[in-house]
């Protein structure tokens, strides 16, 4: 472990840093930063001294050998929504258009929210006001003075405040003197709505005095407490969607091929339907990587945010980060073998860290959000190293902790916002050295904050890395405060992840950094001093690249419908959540030709939709393995190669299958009604009916004498014909219809409804069914509320354990319900009218829909009673529900000072 | 309207520059160039106030386009940097500075010190205080390159010397050339940073010239001078400069002291650990313990036989004197939880007897000594050296089963 026999000169200050600035388009080009003598062929002796750059030096030269990344495994399965966007969440007015999200100027839609909510759940925003008042208003257009006329609810989705569910009731009693008509009300709310953004709003008069007269008694919910809740979760979807730290590290982890010889490795990547599961996977390192065999897969009690890895004596540890509980896992060293589960702990406040030591086996550091630091031996338990709400160096908001191990393994980095210090964890209160500061001492900006520290132990023990998110740090912890390298990296979004490939032999160390957001990753060379060889200080090598993205290989992909494509865009487009991973190298001396070999691969987690109900899943999980390999005298190539166009092939065609049916509403995430139904509704009629039968039979025999059609029987009905995509003859649809339809993935049900032959049946049914889908609606909990644009990312599945998830929807999507049909006409976009049943979802989520509306009701009347009870605190969770089901042996209560749980506003719960 | 045309201009100032830096990222260097002859125009109406202007921008983008680019001559890169330093005013000295870095790179020593020379006489305005870093820096180089040429004619005036002539010319200019480095770099040696290079140079050419006061005090600034970050080379300068001179063991054992403070795990530790055992004094022999225990408790230094070895010659020396053995146990004490699982695992056993059999035999004695006769690490080495019949494996274990009593005393 030598140390640079002479450092890159360079000032050293102290203080808050004084550079200003932000984010520089072009700040890390054209650089060399600062010369020094080459230390490896001692100038002295030559006629004049060699220098060597400390950035702009040659690299190794690395070509894409794929012209975009291809998947490696099959997409995951399940419905996916798309994670919130800005526009969901800001208010969009003419005025705010130009302000970009993050500047200070950005607005929350909270009103829109606000009325999401009341349409949405107008049972538990109105229900019992609602079902007083009903008699009372009158929404009809005519007068009042005509006395009313059956049919007036049946107009109730658009009107909360009539939406009962009590049966028709009657309205026949001369209502003149109770009744007033809310039609001009409903009225002067539309041309409001139609007026947003103008700059002279004023308000109707009759819209005041009704607001005036109704606020403090027509609410179910006290609206200033619904207002305080609604606008504390769109705050913190608001800053989620600026920048989401629980993913920091990445949950994606490669465990080498255990032999030199071998070429299978393990893949460590979470999956399910809420990211709960945890799935091993063996890997085959060939031109194209592979899976190999099925994984072996755990399921966890939570959505896991973090999967680190690190091998000591030749076994891997697998540590698991979730917001409440923390596990790991041993991989033993032979192939093939299966992992094990060795312990798991629970925390009061979510873990915001976790990472495994590569000195010592089963050895782990454990950061809380409340700023507690822990190193947590699996034989002996939970040391914990510090306990600090405060950051360290200067105040900073965020509770992100994290640690890591370093040269000694009994010494621990922890790290904050502003900075890292070194602990020893045998005296963690005496023995402790600041090894970066946000500062003069590495001259950061003003602003600048750490994103992400690492150990790189495997390309030199005592160095370290620390991104922000203008620049990257490489230190080493015997100078301290220094940084030996800087180099602005130029990313959009800060780089989250991050993955050493060292260099051994001389060659140069590889970092793979990797946002989340932005899927971008880049490549940087560097040098260190290498073990005991030469000794030159670090220099970066060679030209930062830019790998391939995932939504990259969208272009690849075979072209799709439009409805397709937008989807995929979409899917592709996901935030990543974990990766880059250099999976390994392979370098081939072959004449002249080098050959490198280098993957990065990423797993794109789309950011958890959940859907507020408790723990209906939803995200989908799909791992692609973009690969880089490389060969210096090969351009890139511009077309995939023909395996990769193979795999692109398989992968779209999986991922049709699982999701058979496009959301009907693509942009904005509906809730589909289907899940409501037994699956006896959604069968349909249990055979072909008596008609049905008698129409075949004759068709059969016409066909068998060769005969000629020349009118059907029964004028009344359509022939019965097989669900071909044929037009049948002369329909009796205009053809629009149909295609309309068919473009937008509804065709199967169009069919049906074609098919079906009796209209007043199909009446009937539907108006079964929209009480139904009413009764249903009660039952939905508060959290339901913020339907489509909201969701939030938590413990999804540490719910779904204790409640089942419910139905999917019980909602129709969103807003665009306001204008729908009343329930006489027929229904050709309604959602009510199902396609046919989905076989895996009614078999796999009907046994476990059983509990809910129990569950349901029960979480609302928890989240009633609290708001009784006084001062909101957040409600807890049931967190002993939270059921370990993989995770044996001892169960470790972390003990925390503080013993609140996540400070979030738990809508609902 | 003008505000729109502005904000147009702005958006597709923007867009170009994506272009640019996408096409840098991925190595297409002649499809950014393309793209920077437009982004040119930016200059034309540079409203933005940013922090790096629309002439920096250009700047650095081209300088590295022309760095990486294949075709690039060193003329072409001399006269873009020339119409840029009269486009980036702000950053001249920066500008300067860089293109020095790169004549001295591709070895054109004398360009880049006329480049210094003419920088150093530049003004523009008030200088804030990053040009001011920016100047000492010129000055410093300056001073580094004039250092060069002084040892350039220092050779040729040694090799003259021998031959019995003395050429008056080269020894006046040899002087002049030491004056020159000298003055620049004293200079920059005071300001708090990193100097390795500079301090370097800069006691050599005091050493040269006999002036041991100043090159020590500039040593001692540089290491123990608080406003300095804790640079470890700053000590092994400092040390090799005691050594040099011949001063006395003491002082040579009190700078590795510190440096052993700062960084345990340091190269030069096994230096110290042996200077240690060579003393007579009791204390420091104790030291020599903990510098070696020290040592070997970090990752890099797991499989170094030199470190091994010297605490298995250590470690045998007190338990065969029975002196003393409380050290051992006071340095193992806090290391008893840790250290068989990092470093007297039955992997690493293995490994280390397939990788380096020197190693495993140092290692073992420590673990026998350490862990008693039982531990895997020991049982597994003398197994394997049993079977392999090497003499010095068998009285390994005769030496540690007769010890066995120590590892009972250290345990307890």
């Amino acid at each position: 472990m030598e140390f640079p026999a002479a450092l890159f000169p360079s000032y050293f200050g102290a203080g808050p840093p004084r550079e200003e600035g932000g984010p520089a388009p072009a700040a890390g080009w054209g650089e060399h930063g600062q010369v020094l003598e080459d230390g490896s062929d001692l100038g002295r002796r030559q006629a004049q001294p060699a220098f060597v750059p400390r950035r702009g030096g040659t690299g190794e030269m690395w070509e894409p050998a794929e012209a975009a990344a291809v998947p490696v495994l099959p997409p995951g399965a399940g419905c996916w929504i798309p994670s919130p966007a800005p526009q969901d969440i800001l208010y969009r007015n003419s005025r705010y258009r130009k302000l970009r999200p993050g500047k200070s100027g950005a607005t929350l839609d909270f009103a829109k929210q606000l009325g999401h909510f009341f349409l949405d759940h107008p049972e538990d925003a109105f229900g019992s006001m609602g079902r007083l008042l009903h008699k009372n208003f009158y929404l009809g257009n005519s007068k009042l003075k005509v006395s009313v006329s059956l049919g007036i609810s049946l107009l109730s989705p658009t009107i909360p405040l009539a939406a009962s569910t009590s049966a028709l009731s009657s309205l026949q009693r001369p209502a003149r003197n109770s009744t007033i008509r809310m039609t001009a009300l409903m009225e002067d709310i539309d041309r409001l709505e139609a007026r947003r953004g103008c700059q002279q709003q004023h308000l109707a008069s009759r819209l005041r005095w009704f607001s005036h007269l109704c606020r403090d008694w027509l609410f179910e919910v006290p609206l200033g407490l619904l207002a305080d809740c609604l606008h504390e979760e769109l705050m913190l979807q608001w800053s989620e969607l600026l920048f989401d730290d629980s993913v920091t590290g990445g949950a994606l982890a490669w465990l080498p091929p255990r032999d030199t010889g071998s070429c299978i490795g393990c893949l460590v990547h979470p999956g399910g339907q809420a990211m709960n599961q945890l799935y091993f996977q063996d890997m085959v390192l060939e031109e194209l990587p592979r899976a190999r065999g099925s994984p072996a897969q755990f399921e966890l009690s939570g959505r896991i945010r973090q999967v680190a890895a690190a091998q000591v004596d030749e076994e891997d540890f697998v540590g698991v980060r979730s917001d409440y509980h923390c596990g790991v896992w041993r991989v033993p060293g032979r192939t093939g073998a299966a992992p094990t589960p060795l312990q798991v702990i629970h925390t009061d406040v979510p873990a915001s860290c976790l990472t495994v030591s590569p000195h010592l086996p089963g050895e782990l550091a454990v950061c809380t959000q409340s700023g507690t630091i822990y190193l947590w031996n699996i034989e002996i338990g939970l040391q914990q190293l510090r306990h600090d709400t405060q950051t360290m160096f200067f105040r900073d908001h965020s509770p992100w902790r994290w640690s890591d191990f370093t040269a000694h393994p009994r010494v621990l980095s922890c790290a904050d916002r502003t900075g890292l210090q070194c602990l020893d964890a045998r005296a963690p209160r005496k023995c402790h050295f600041d090894l970066f500061k946000v500062g003069e001492e590495a001259g950061c900006q003003q602003g600048e904050r750490v994103v992400l520290p690492m150990y790189l132990g495997r390309a030199h023990p005592a160095q370290y890395l620390v991104t922000t998110q203008f620049s990257v740090y490489v230190l080493d912890e015997r100078l301290p405060l220094v940084p030996m390298l800087k180099w602005a990296h130029m990313m959009k979004a800060p780089p989250l992840f991050a993955q050493l490939v060292p260099g051994n032999f001389g060659r140069s160390h590889k970092v793979l950094l990797g946002a989340s957001r932005t899927q971008e990753l880049l490549l940087l060379q560097y040098r260190g001093d290498t073990y005991w060889g030469s000794q030159s200080a670090c220099q970066l090598a060679g030209a930062p690249q830019k790998l391939h993205s995932i939504a990259g290989c969208l272009q690849h992909l075979p072209t799709q419908l439009p409805h397709r494509h937008h989807l995929l865009q979409q899917r592709l487009g996901a935030p990543a959540a974990g990766g880059p991973l250099g999976l390994g190298k392979e370098e081939e001396e072959d004449g002249e030709e080098q050959t490198f070999y280098l993957s990065n691969l990423e797993v794109i987690i789309n950011e958890e939709e959940e859907e507020e109900n408790a723990g209906t899943p939803a995200p989908l999980e799909e791992a692609e393995l973009p690969q880089e390999s490389c060969a210096s005298s090969q351009p890139t190539p511009a077309v995939p190669s023909p395996a990769a166009a193979l795999r692109y092939r398989r992968w779209l065609r999986t991922l049709c299958r699982a999701c058979k049916e496009p959301p009907q509403h693509t942009s904005s995430p509906g809730l589909s009604q289907r899940r409501l139904f037994t699956r006896r509704d959604l069968e349909g009629p249990a055979g072909p009916s008596a008609l049905q039968r008698q129409v075949r039979q004759w068709l059969h025999q016409v066909m068998q004498e060769g005969g000629r059609i020349q009118r059907w029987e029964p004028l009344a009905l359509q022939p019965p014909a097989l669900p071909r995509p044929l037009e049948p003859a002369g329909g009796l649809d205009p053809l629009s219809t149909r295609l309309t339809a068919a473009w937008s993935g509804d065709w199967e049900q169009w069919w049906e409804e074609r098919t079906s032959f009796s209209m007043a049946q199909r009446q009937r049914v539907l108006r079964e069914r929209r009480q139904r889908q009413k009764r249903a609606r009660g039952r939905q909990s508060l959290s339901a509320s913020f339907t489509s644009s909201l969701t939030y990312q938590s413990e999804l599945s540490e719910l779904s354990d204790a409640a089942p998830p419910l139905l999917s929807s019980g909602h129709p999507p969103v807003l665009s319900q306001e204008s729908s049909p009343p329930a006489s006409s027929p229904l050709p976009s309604s959602p009510a009218a199902s396609p046919a049943p989905d076989e895996a979802l009614l078999s796999s989520q009907s046994l476990r829909r059983r509990g809910i509306p129990k569950e349901r009701r029960k979480t609302l009347r928890d989240y009633l009673s609290v708001w009784a009870e006084g001062p909101p605190d957040p409600p807890e969770l049931p967190g002993s529900q939270a059921s370990q089901l993989c995770i044996p042996s001892s169960q470790s209560q972390l003990s925390s000072a503080s013993q609140t749980r996540r400070k979030r506003p738990r809508m609902g719960f | 309207s003008s505000h729109e045309h502005k904000l147009n201009f702005k958006k597709s100032k923007e867009v170009c520059l994506s272009y640019i830096q996408d096409a840098m990222l991925q190595k297409q260097w002649k499809r950014a160039a393309e793209f920077l002859t437009f982004y040119v125009e930016s200059l034309e109406k540079d409203y933005s106030r940013e922090h790096i202007g629309p002439s920096e921008m250009i700047w650095r983008i081209g300088t590295e386009i022309l760095c990486r680019h294949s075709h690039s001559s060193m003329r072409e890169f001399n006269c873009f940097i020339e119409q840029m330093k009269t486009l980036g005013i702000k950053r001249y000295l920066k500008i300067c500075l860089e293109h020095v870095f790169h004549l001295l790179c591709n070895g054109q020593i004398d360009e880049a010190y006329q480049n210094l020379s003419l920088t150093e006489s530049w003004r523009f305005g008030d200088q804030t205080a990053i040009q001011d870093k920016e100047m000492k820096l010129i000055q410093a180089y300056r001073g580094l390159l004039d250092y060069y040429s002084w040892s350039k004619q220092k050779n040729i005036l040694l090799e003259h010397s021998l031959d019995g002539f003395a050429d008056l010319s080269v020894e006046q200019e040899m002087h002049s050339c030491f004056r020159k480095a000298a003055v620049n770099l004293k200079e920059i040696v005071k300001i708090p940073g990193v100097w390795d290079l500079f301090v370097k140079c800069y006691v050599d050419l005091l050493e040269f010239y006999g002036d041991h006061n100043e090159a020590r005090q500039v040593l001692n600034e540089y290491a123990y001078n608080s406003k300095f970050p804790a640079n470890p080379n700053a000590h092994v300068y400092l040390y090799q400069f005691l050594k040099r001179q011949g001063e006395s063991k003491k002082s040579l054992v009190s700078a590795l002291k510190i440096l052993h403070d700062i960084v345990p795990s340091h190269e030069l530790m096994i230096d110290f650990n042996t200077m240690l055992q060579k003393s007579k004094k009791r204390k420091k022999h104790r030291l020599g313990l903990e510098v070696i225990f020290a040592v070997l408790d970090y990752a890099g230094w797991k499989e170094n036989i030199k470190a091994w070895s010297c605490l298995a010659r250590q470690v045998k020396q007190i338990v065969i004197s029975e002196k003393h053995l409380s050290w051992i146990k006071q340095e193992w004490n806090c290391r008893k939880d840790w250290w068989p699982a990092f470093h007297f695992s039955r992997y690493l056993a293995k490994r280390n007897w397939q990788e380096n059999k020197s190693l495993s035999y140092e290692k073992a004695l420590v673990a026998g000594i350490l862990l008693g006769k039982d531990c895997k690490y020991f049982k597994y080495v003398s197994h394997q050296g049993r079977k392999a019949q090497v003499k010095r494996f068998r009285m390994l274990k005769k030496f540690v089963n007769k010890h066995n009593p120590v590892y009972l005393r250290i345990s307890s």
